[in-house]
């Protein structure tokens, strides 16, 4: 974890409302994939709280991308960034996918619900490297959005890919959960991991699924974030545990995640906004 | 990296000050419930670098806190509704006090409880755990139904427990105010009678956001504890006529990100600063602020910032 500048390379709009940030600092990251930043616009006092974006991709060790959604202020004050401009970075931080406890023969089930795609570019580059049979599902409200959440990002990796849209406009009409449950269903016998993000309901009904399919499943979590390093304790997410309402029944987002078992999640209490 | 080492040569004596019997190299601090346990800043400033902190608010056992959402972004600050959520008084002194110790700066534990029994069970456990400086008493947090704000709201419940803290330690005794009191001059005078060593002020206001949408308030507890920029007129004023009220050293909070923002407690009337929600959105900002206040005594020939509390000319 360091606290440093990066300065803005581009800040490219794929579709309204959909950004990608890249950004060059002075000092190695070494992110890994899954992992997040809490940036802000250096110049702009409000809003006062950095933004946690994922990781999207690392161009080495000094230049990272960010695919971010612009939702509220935090975003919109970055979406306003132009080439040269600065940000402060605390980067990089939380957990990462575990890939390296596939075991041989297991296969890969990559679940990216619209904005939740920009966690798991990075893990589906590292499991095609690594040559582990792995399946994409790709699911957003439309093909427009679609594009913006880095589509043809994950098309150029060459892995098989399902798309889903909610309105048909591309691919399978309806949500991103259908495809999984099909394929759990017809494969069954196959060991399957399954890493998801996206929105919360979804994340639910894929921790559904994969329970009813006895698939392993992990899940990155996205919460309100104060400091993103563990010392505020705002983006807790319950969690199960012995003794329910007892202590260690929050874990923070941040640092004790974002990726989680998905059974060891709370889905009846939504951590997350959306 | 990690700092281990103490840059003896790199103080600046000039900011010494003194709380109680117990020197801080500057006057500035982390604040409770913004800097965890201070190990976890370790990676990102060196902690002998700053006057010391304030912990995470610890209860006799352990505490889950709320259910989320937790915070919530407001102009200029935010609520939070964490309800000290922390690992509790033994597991500090266990846990946290070995690897702190390390490093040459001073230790406040902060302490909550639900009852004065409480509170004065977690300073009976707390009282075992070698290198802590002083307590904070934690009469004012909102974010709990029980304890805290309901004690930090009446003078006659808070020079109880200040009391009863002060026959159940040696150490010296800070105890923490509550902005959200009509009169906070009269709760100062209540409370130092009862034996504080210092007043540290102010904790956060209680608040509310309401997302239009749902029309739900948007923390799951429903009211939050208000902290950042926003809040910091208001600590300032309140440092100012506590300072009038009592022959006590202060410790000023409130929206604290810059020296010029420490500045204005001291001359207001505060020995020392704690800074709370900055370090979140900035986390070196301690050590920047240690820096620019050297910067100010250059400037401005100062030979000790302890001549400047309460300098304020009017």
């Amino acid at each position: 974890m360091i606290d440093t500048p990066g300065i803005v390379e581009s800040n490219d709009e794929l579709t309204t409302g959909y950004r990608l940030l890249t950004l060059r600092f002075d000092q190695d990251i070494n992110a890994r994939a899954g992992q997040f930043a809490m940036l802000k616009a250096s110049d702009a006092y409000e809003p006062l709280l950095r933004r946690a974006l994922a990781v999207y991709r690392a161009h080495g060790p000094r230049r990272l991308s960010f695919l971010y959604q612009v939702m509220g202020r935090g975003t919109e004050a970055l979406s306003h960034l132009g080439g040269g401009g600065r940000v402060e970075a605390l980067v990089p931080l939380g957990n990462s996918w575990p890939v390296d406890t596939l075991a041989p023969g297991e296969r890969a089930v990559v679940v990216a619900g619209g904005i939740g795609s920009a966690s798991v570019l990075m893990l589906c580059e590292q499991l095609a490297r690594a040559g582990v049979d792995t399946h994409v599902l790709f699911g957003a409200s439309s093909g427009r959005v679609a594009i913006g959440c880095g589509l043809e990002d994950f098309q150029a990796l060459g892995l098989p890919l399902t798309v889903t849209t909610d309105d048909g406009s591309l691919g399978e009409k309806g949500f991103v959960t259908a495809p999984l449950e099909r394929m759990l269903r017809e494969e069954r016998g196959a060991r399957s991991v399954v890493y998801a993000c996206g929105p919360w309901v979804m994340m639910r009904r894929v921790s559904e699924i994969t329970s009813a399919f006895a698939a392993r499943c992990l899940v990155s979590l996205e919460a309100p974030m104060g400091c993103g390093f563990g010392v505020c304790v705002g983006c807790v997410v319950a969690v199960n545990t012995r003794e329910p309402l007892g202590y260690n029944s929050y874990r923070r987002v941040c640092i004790d995640g974002s990726i989680f078992p998905a059974e060891a999640v709370r889905w009846d209490v939504s951590a997350m906004p959306h | 990296m990690t700092f281990t080492t103490p840059g003896a040569n790199e103080r600046d004596e000039r900011l010494a000050v003194e709380i109680a019997g117990v020197r801080f190299s500057n006057p500035v601090m982390g604040a409770s419930g913004t800097f965890g346990y201070g190990l976890e800043f370790s990676e990102l400033i060196d902690l002998n670098r700053i006057g010391g902190f304030s912990t995470k608010g610890l209860s006799a056992r352990p505490l889950p806190g709320n259910p989320p959402p937790r915070i919530v972004e407001t102009h200029g600050g935010m609520l939070n509704a964490i309800g000290l959520q922390n690992i509790g008084a033994r597991a500090f002194v266990e846990e946290k006090l070995p690897a702190l110790r390390k490093y040459d700066t001073r230790i406040i534990a902060n302490v909550f409880g639900y009852s004065d029994e409480d509170y004065i069970e977690a300073i009976r456990i707390l009282n075992d755990g070698n290198g802590i400086d002083a307590y904070e008493l934690n009469i004012s947090c909102p974010n709990v139904k029980e304890g805290g704000i309901v004690i930090g709201g009446s003078p006659s419940a808070a020079a109880r427990l200040t009391e009863k803290a002060r026959r159940a330690t040696a150490r010296p005794l800070i105890v923490k105010l509550s902005p959200n009191v009509t009169d906070i001059a009269e709760m100062a005078r209540a409370i130092a009678g009862a034996g504080a060593d210092s007043l540290s002020l102010i904790n956060t206001l209680v608040g509310m956001s309401v997302d239009v949408n749902t029309r739900r308030p948007r923390l799951n507890f429903g009211t939050g504890g208000l902290s950042g920029p926003a809040i910091r007129p208001i600590a300032v004023r309140m440092v100012h006529e506590v300072a009038k009220a009592v022959d006590l050293p202060l410790i000023g909070i409130g929206g604290i990100a810059s020296p010029m923002d420490a500045l204005e407690f001291i001359i207001a009337g505060a020995t020392a600063v704690q800074i709370g929600t900055a370090n979140y959105y900035d986390p070196r900002v301690t050590e920047k602020v240690v820096a620019g206040l050297s910067e100010y005594c250059d400037r401005h020939a100062v030979e000790s910032i302890t001549s400047l509390v309460g300098s304020i000319i009017r």
